[in-house]
């Protein structure tokens, strides 16, 4: 016989596991989560005529964006694309403005409107279940848009203006304008942001938008890139609310970009800056044309440091350390054909002067080939760690692949990224650096004049 | 702006329209302001923020016009005289060139305070 306290205990203890342990698969947000994958790689594909990228990334949340291929690269005029971003969600024929900020308030989402040098990119951000609603809503504000001249007066004008004269008081702005400006004369070499001498009043209505809208928006000229979504979701509403996209409008196009190189001198009486730069690589997405090297060289000269409070031990770091009250910062911004490696300095202008010659210092130093082991492997490793980095940062890699997929059919993906930038050797870098310093350099400096350096005083051939 | 109107309702009428259009036509006429050069909608009091937001909205061909006709019709009036017959405005010259814009930025209004006051109530 059992005895009662015996069975009252195990009850006891079986109910406790029965609460208690909770099966594996049950979690906090179950409703919101798909069974989204961890893989970063994009899948590609064609839904009635539009180029789609999508990846289910796990989490409550989906990024949709329509990238057009008509960033300040393609515009046929100055300031079309930066007044097609401001007419981005304004009224369209079945709604107005308003109502789309209201009623995307309501469902919990964010919009944004932001354009590259090569893309213009329509944003929302919203909870995955609301992706037909956010679908429709891309599609409406790309084909349905009125462009009302009463808009365009009261609002759009106003703020590209504001915007103008921000853009006057940057000075580190204004010299990489200028630094793109020079190394690529048109196209690539458009400034991001019209400055607030741009004539653009001449060419910038509501009608010349529209225009330039019909263009950016035609079937062949836009993708769509998902973060966040069920691929097949995503083709099934493209293809329907995006399907109605025009085919007749001529895709735009630029002439392929020819780096030219130069010097340009601009004088500023708020801040120094001075830009050095070389042509660099195209983006992973461009195929032949990619040299990883670029990327390992950026992060070999480095300038920004990876650990708070310290300088880092990056060559520009070290070479700049001597000079207080400057920073010293090597990027390299990637095109679809072309890129530009640049090393930026702001500060004093004493402190560029002398930070910049020492820069160029250690650049001859890697192209002499005596960089140590270690500065090699740390600089690979950074470089691989930037790209994977970005590739997973949903913002980056929306742009990236969005842009590749409509220049070349191509997505950005971070893995094989990852493999080409550790592929680099460091005879293959030496043979880069002495490349870009026996060829034409691109030299910007905005402020001081005074003291700033001629490119010729730095030892660099222009 | 909005005053009651029962020019939406008649129209439905053909009975009640017909006759109608004549006796508006010809009120249209006795009401003086075509004998100054003027249209119907010059004569909209532009002392409020809607009208005055309506006349920036104006393109600037129409708004012109619009500065031209009221200086003219001032003239006339300040000179007791009536324009030669020619230069009266033809009914078909009286077109609603600025109450069209005025009830765009009405039927905005609304719905800004429509959206503004609205009780989100989500299942």
């Amino acid at each position: 016989m059992i005895s009662r306290s015996a069975i009252g205990r195990n009850a006891q203890l079986a109910l406790k596991r029965q609460c208690c342990v909770q099966p594996a698969t049950r979690r906090g947000l179950a409703a919101a989560v798909s069974g989204g994958s961890t893989q970063f790689s994009y899948e590609t594909a064609e839904a009635g005529g539009i180029k789609i990228a999508s990846r289910d990334i796990a989490g409550p949340t989906t990024k949709l964006a329509l990238v057009a291929k008509a960033g300040t690269r393609y515009e046929s005029a100055p300031g079309l694309t930066i007044g097609l971003e401001h007419f981005a969600f304004k009224n369209t024929h079945k709604r107005s403005g308003l109502r789309i900020t209201r009623e995307s308030e309501l469902l919990g989402s964010q919009l944004v409107a932001y354009h590259t040098r090569e893309a213009l990119v329509l944003e929302a951000n919203f909870l995955r279940n609301d992706l037909p609603y956010f679908a429709e809503l891309l599609a409406e504000v790309a084909f349905e848009t009125r462009y009302t001249a009463h808009e365009y007066a009261e609002e759009v004008h106003d703020t590209i203006h504001m915007q103008q004269k921000r853009l006057l008081g940057n000075v580190s702005e204004l010299a990489l304008n200028s630094a793109h400006g020079v190394a690529f004369h048109r196209g690539l070499g458009a400034p991001l942001q019209p400055t607030s001498s741009t004539p653009l009043d001449k060419y910038l209505n509501e009608d010349t938008i529209q225009d330039f809208s019909k263009n950016a928006y035609s079937k062949s000229n836009f993708a769509l890139v998902a973060n966040g979504a069920n691929h097949a979701e995503v083709s099934k509403w493209a293809a329907e609310f995006f399907s109605g996209a025009s085919s007749t409008g001529s895709a735009l196009s630029s002439e392929e970009s020819k780096y030219f190189g130069g010097e340009e001198r601009i004088s500023h009486d708020s801040g120094n800056s001075l830009v050095i730069a070389f042509p660099g690589s195209s983006s992973f997405t461009s195929g032949s044309s990619y040299k990883p090297e670029m990327a390992v060289l950026a992060a070999l000269l480095g300038g920004q440091s990876t650990i708070k409070w310290s300088s880092g031990f990056s060559l520009l770091a070290k070479a700049t350390s001597a000079f207080s009250g400057v920073s010293a910062n090597a990027t390299h911004f990637s095109y679809s054909d072309a890129g530009l490696l640049t090393i930026q300095f702001n500060g004093s202008a004493e402190a560029i002067r002398g930070a910049s010659t020492a820069a160029v210092a250690a650049l001859k130093s890697i192209a002499e080939g005596s960089i140590s082991k270690e500065d090699f492997t740390k600089a690979v490793a950074l470089a691989k760690y930037r790209t994977l980095e970005e590739g997973q940062n949903t913002e980056a890699g929306l742009v990236a692949t969005g842009s590749g997929i409509v220049h070349t059919g191509k997505a950005f993906q971070i893995d094989e990224v990852g493999k080409a930038v550790e592929g680099v050797s460091a005879d293959k870098l030496k043979t880069a650096a002495k490349a870009l310093l026996e060829g034409k350099a691109t030299v910007s400096a905005v402020g001081d004049l005074f003291v700033l350096p001629w490119a010729e005083e730095l030892g660099l051939k222009i | 702006m909005s005053q009651p109107s029962f020019a939406a309702f008649i129209a439905g009428k053909p009975w009640l329209s017909k006759p109608m259009y004549k006796i508006a036509s010809w009120y249209c006429q006795a009401a003086g302001y075509r004998q100054l050069g003027l249209r119907a909608d010059d004569l909209i009091p532009e002392e409020s923020e809607t009208v005055l937001l309506a006349l920036k909205r104006l393109d600037q061909k129409e708004s012109y016009d619009r500065v031209y006709r009221l200086r003219r019709a001032f003239q006339m009036s300040l000179s007791h005289k009536l324009l030669p017959k020619e230069q009266w405005t033809k009914p078909e010259q009286d077109y609603a060139y600025l109450s069209p814009i005025i009830k765009q930025i009405e039927a905005e209004a609304k719905e800004k305070a429509d959206l503004e006051t609205l009780v989100p109530n989500r299942k």
